[in-house]
C-alpha cells in the first residue's frame, strides 16, 4: 500500500509542482498517474522512491514513511522503469536484469533461475538473450528487459514512468497486453505514469488524473469516462468517452445488470457471442452481422438470451445516467 | 575489387614504399651507426627517456582521473565549466614554453623536466575524463540510482565503463605528446634521447641525429598503437556496439 | 619579475620582429595546409577506403615528435641543400596541420544533413553548386575549428623549429638557454604562449561568427 498524505513539492523555492495531494494505492492495485505534460506526474512518482525530496506531507509504503527509510535499501526493494529504459550499454542482458539481485548478494544459481523465470515471463528466450547487449535488441525487446529488470528482486511496489512511451503504437499495444498478463500473475502494487488516455483506460485499475500538481479525479477508468468530475476531466478524456467506455464493459456486465436467465429456445441462424466479449466488440459485431441480434453464451456454452442494440442502449442509460 | 579500393591500396603501397626506402637509405648510409657503436649509451638515454615519460605521465594519470571524477560529481557541477575552460586554454600553451617556464622556476635538471612533463600531461587527461563522464546519459544514472545503486556503484558500474574509452584516449594523447616533449627535456638538462637529436643538429652529425630521432619516432608511434589496442580491449563490448549503432543512425 | 619586465621593455623591438617572423612561418604553413587539406577532405568524402588510409597516415604523422621529424628531415633535405632553415620547418608544419584540417573537413561534409542535400538536389542544383552553395557553407564552422587546432599546434611547433634555424620566438628560448639568460627564455615562453592564446581566441571568434544561427 502506498499512501500520499498532503504531499506537496516545491522546486527552487517557487515552482509548485505537486500541490497537496492525498490518495491511497491499495496492495496489488494498478494505478495510472495521468495528465498533460508538466502536470507533475513524474515528480509525484519520483518522490515515492526519494529521487525527489518531499517538500511537505508524507508518503508511506506499507505504513512506513519513505523519508525515514534507508534510501538505498528502499530503492532496491522498489521496481523502477523509465521511458528510455535506462538499460546499461556496458552490461549484458543478464547482468542488466540481475543488477539488483547482484547488489543484494544473491548466489549464482538463484540469479540464473530468476533470470530464466523473468525472461519467460516477458516472453523472451533466456538463452537467446543472456549474453547479448542492449544495443542488439529492438526497442520493444529492450523495454521488456527493462520491465524484467525492475521485477528482478520481486519488489512489491513498481514505479513506472511512461515505460512504453517510446514504442511505436502497434508494438506498444502488444507490450501493454503482455504487461497486463504479467500483472495478473504477479499482482504488484503499481504506480504508472502516462499521458495517454487510451493506455490509462486499457491498463489501470484506477486512474489519478492530474492538472497543475492537483488530482482532478481518482477513480476507476469507467467512472472517469462516464462520470467526469469537472470540465477538465471530460475534456481530457475526450468527446468519444462514452464509446471508449464500451471497451471497459463486457457482455457479462450486461447479463448481470439485467439478470438474464438461461434460455433454451435458441434462435437458429444467429451468431453467438461469448459473455467475455467487450461491449465495444459486441457493437461492431452487431454492425457487421446483418442480423439485429446475437446469442449470448456463457463459458459453458449455455445460451443466456439475445443481445440487441436496444439492450446495449438500455444498459448504457442505466450506467451513464449521471453523465 | 572496385576502383576506389584500388586507389586506396596504391596510395598505401606508395607510402609504405617510401618508409621502407627511407630505412634502406638510412641503413646503407650507416645512419643508425651510433646505436651500434655505443649501445650502452643508447640504452641509458632510452631508459632515461622512458623514466621521464612514465613518472610524469603516471603521476598525471593519478592526478587527473580522480580530479575529473571529483569535478563531475553533482556538488562540484558549478565549477565544472571553469575547469573545462582552463583545461582548454591551458592546452594551447606550447610544450616548449612549458619546459622553458619550468626551467625559469625550477632551474635545470631532471626534477624540472619531470614537473614540466607532468603539468603538460595533466590537461588532456583531465579534459577527456570530464568529457567521458559527461557523455553518460542522465537517464542512465537516474535509472541506476532509482534501482538502489549507491553513488560509488553508479560511478564504478555505470559511469566509468561508459567513459573508459574517452579516458584512455586522453591518456594516449598525453603519453604520446609526452614522449615528444621529453625529447626536448635535454634543453633543461633532463636527458633522454633528445640528447642525441640536439647534439646531432648542433654538430651537423647525421648519424647521431638519426640514431636519436628515429627511435623517438618509433617509440611514439608504437605507444600510440599500444594504447589504441588497450582502448579496444578495455572498452566493454556493449559500449562499442552502442557507439557503432549511434554512428550508423547519424 | 621587474627584471623580466625591464628586459621586455628593453628588447621590445627584437621580440616584436621575432613574433612577426613566427607569424609569417605559421601563416604561410596554414594557408598551404588549407589549400591541400580542404580539397582533399572534400574529395575523400567520395572514397571511404582512401579516406581511411589518408586519415590513418595523417594520425600517424601527428604522433611523430616534432623535434624528431625535424631531425629526420635534415639529412633527407640536405640532399637538396635545404636541411635546415625555413623550408623544413614549413614542410613539417604543413604535415602536422593535415590531420585536424582533413579530418574536420571530411567529417563536416559528411555530416551535412542528408535532408538539406536532398533538398538541394531536388531544386536542381548541380554537384558543384551543391558543394559551394550548400555543403561548404554548412561545413565551414567545423572546418574552421580544424584550422584553429592546426594554427595553435603550429605556433607551438614553430617555436621548436627555431632549433633548425627557422627563426621566430623559439630563437629567444634557444639562445636564452645557451647564453644562460633566463629573462630571454621567459620572454620566449611568455610571448609564444600569448601568441597561441590570442590566435585561439581570434579564430574561435571567427568560428562563432561564421556559424549560422540555426546550427548554434
Ligand atoms: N528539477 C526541477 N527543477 C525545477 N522545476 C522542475 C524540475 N523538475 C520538474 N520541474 C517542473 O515541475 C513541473 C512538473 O514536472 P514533471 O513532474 O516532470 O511533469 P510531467 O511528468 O507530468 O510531465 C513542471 O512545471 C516542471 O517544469
Ligand atoms: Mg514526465
Amino acid at each position: 500500500m502506498i499512501e500520499f498524505n498532503d504531499v506537496t513539492k516545491i522546486y527552487g523555492g517557487d515552482v509548485k509542482a505537486i500541490d497537496d495531494i492525498s490518495m491511497t494505492v491499495e496492495d496489488g492495485e494498478f494505478v495510472i498517474l495521468l495528465g498533460p505534460s508538466g502536470c507533475g506526474k513524474t515528480t509525484l512518482l519520483r518522490m515515492v522512491n526519494q529521487l525527489e525530496s518531499i517538500s511537505q506531507g508524507d508518503i508511506k509504503i506499507q505504513g512506513q514513511n519513505v523519508r525515514e527509510m534507508d534510501k538505498i535499501k528502499m530503492r532496491r526493494n522498489t521496481g523502477y522503469v523509465i521511458q528510455s529504459n535506462g538499460l546499461f550499454p556496458n552490461m549484458t542482458i543478464e547482468d542488466n536484469t540481475m543488477i539488483v539481485p547482484d547488489l543484494l548478494g544473491w548466489d549464482r544459481k538463484k540469479k540464473k533461475d530468476r533470470f530464466n523465470y523473468l525472461m519467460d515471463l516477458v516472453g523472451l528466450n533466456p538463452d537467446d538473450y543472456r549474453k547479448r547487449f542492449p544495443h542488439e535488441l529492438s526497442g520493444g525487446q529492450q523495454q521488456r528487459v527493462g520491465v524484467a529488470r525492475a521485477m528482478a528482486a520481486d519488489p512489491p511496489v513498481m514505479l513506472m514512468d511512461e515505460p512504453f512511451g517510446a514504442l511505436d503504437p502497434i508494438i506498444r499495444e502488444k507490450v501493454q497486453d503482455e504487461f497486463l498478463a504479467i500483472q495478473k500473475e504477479v499482482k504488484k502494487t503499481i504506480l504508472f505514469v502516462s499521458h495517454d488516455i487510451d493506455e490509462a483506460v486499457r491498463m489501470g485499475d484506477k486512474i489519478a488524473l492530474l492538472r497543475d500538481g492537483k488530482v482532478q479525479q481518482f477513480d476507476r477508468p469507467s467512472e472517469l469516462l462516464i462520470r467526469p468530475n469537472n470540465d477538465f476531466v471530460s475534456d481530457f478524456v475526450g468527446k468519444d468517452r462514452v464509446l471508449r467506455s464500451m471497451s471497459l464493459y463486457s457482455v457479462e456486465d450486461l447479463v448481470t445488470t439485467f439478470g438474464l436467465k438461461n434460455k433454451e429456445d435458441t434462435i437458429t441462424d444467429t451468431k453467438e457471442i461469448s459473455i467475455d466479449t467487450s461491449l465495444r466488440i459486441a457493437i461492431s459485431m452487431l454492425l457487421n452481422q446483418e442480423a439485429d441480434q446475437l446469442v449470448i453464451v456463457d463459458r459453458q456454452g449455455q445460451a443466456k438470451g439475445s443481445l440487441t442494440f436496444d439492450l446495449i442502449e438500455k444498459f448504457l442509460h442505466q450506467e451513464v445516467k449521471g453523465a | 575489387m572496385n576502383a576506389k579500393k584500388v586507389t586506396s591500396y596504391v596510395i598505401r603501397l606508395i607510402l609504405w614504399t617510401l618508409v621502407i626506402a627511407f630505412f634502406f637509405w638510412a641503413i646503407s648510409e650507416n645512419m643508425f651507426g651510433k646505436i651500434f657503436e655505443e649501445p650502452g649509451k643508447f640504452m641509458e638515454l632510452l631508459g632515461r627517456h622512458l623514466e621521464l615519460v612514465s613518472i610524469s605521465a603516471g603521476l598525471a594519470i593519478l592526478t587527473s582521473v580522480p580530479l575529473g571524477i571529483l569535478i563531475t560529481r553533482p556538488s562540484f557541477r558549478r565549477s565544472e565549466w571553469l575547469i573545462v575552460n582552463i583545461a582548454n586554454l591551458g592546452q594551447t600553451i606550447p610544450s616548449l614554453a612549458v619546459l622553458a617556464l619550468a626551467m625559469g622556476f625550477l632551474g635545470i635538471g631532471l626534477k624540472a623536466a619531470i614537473v614540466a612533463l607532468y603539468i603538460y600531461s595533466l590537461l588532456p587527461i583531465l579534459q577527456n575524463t570530464i568529457a567521458g563522464l559527461d557523455s553518460v546519459r542522465p537517464e542512465m544514472k537516474d535509472a541506476a540510482k532509482g534501482m538502489g545503486l549507491t553513488p560509488a556503484q553508479v560511478l564504478f558500474k555505470i559511469e566509468l565503463p561508459a567513459a573508459a574509452s574517452s579516458i584512455i584516449a586522453g591518456i594516449r594523447t598525453a603519453v604520446v605528446l609526452n614522449i615528444g616533449t621529453a625529447a626536448l627535456a635535454y634543453l633543461i638538462g633532463g636527458g633522454g634521447l633528445g640528447v642525441w637529436i640536439f647534439t646531432g643538429i648542433q654538430l651537423f652529425d647525421n648519424q647521431t641525429l638519426i640514431s636519436g630521432a628515429v627511435p623517438v619516432t618509433l617509440l611514439a608511434v608504437l605507444v600510440d598503437l599500444l594504447f589504441r589496442g588497450i582502448e579496444y580491449l578495455l572498452v566493454p563490448k556493449g559500449i562499442r556496439l552502442a557507439r557503432k549503432s549511434a554512428m550508423e543512425s547519424v | 619579475m621587474t627584471d623580466f619586465l625591464n628586459y621586455v621593455q628593453r628588447e621590445w623591438g627584437t621580440i616584436f620582429s621575432y613574433t612577426l617572423e613566427h607569424l609569417q612561418l605559421v601563416g604561410i604553413a596554414i594557408v598551404i595546409a588549407i589549400l591541400i587539406g580542404v580539397p582533399l577532405g572534400i574529395y575523400l568524402t567520395t572514397n571511404k577506403y582512401l579516406a581511411e588510409t589518408i586519415l590513418q597516415v595523417a594520425s600517424i604523422i601527428i604522433t611523430i615528435p616534432s623535434i624528431a621529424l625535424f631531425g629526420i628531415m635534415i639529412p633527407v633535405l640536405s640532399m637538396i641543400g635545404q636541411g635546415i632553415g625555413f623550408l623544413p620547418a614549413l614542410i613539417a608544419l604543413v604535415l602536422y596541420s593535415q590531420l585536424p584540417i582533413i579530418r574536420n573537413t571530411y567529417t563536416a561534409i559528411q555530416n551535412v544533413d542528408p535532408n538539406i542535400r536532398d533538398a538541394a538536389k531536388g531544386i536542381g542544383m548541380t554537384t558543384f553548386q551543391r558543394l559551394t552553395k550548400v555543403e561548404i557553407p554548412n561545413a565551414l564552422p567545423l572546418i574552421m575549428a580544424g584550422v584553429r587546432t592546426a594554427t595553435v599546434l603550429n605556433i607551438g611547433i614553430g617555436a621548436i623549429a627555431a632549433f633548425i634555424g627557422s627563426g621566430g620566438l623559439g630563437v629567444l628560448i634557444n639562445s636564452g638557454i645557451s647564453r644562460g639568460n633566463s629573462n630571454m627564455v621567459l620572454a620566449g615562453a611568455v610571448f609564444v604562449s600569448l601568441l597561441a592564446l590570442v590566435a585561439d581566441f581570434i579564430l574561435k571568434f571567427i568560428q562563432a561568427r561564421i556559424t549560422p544561427k540555426g546550427i548554434k
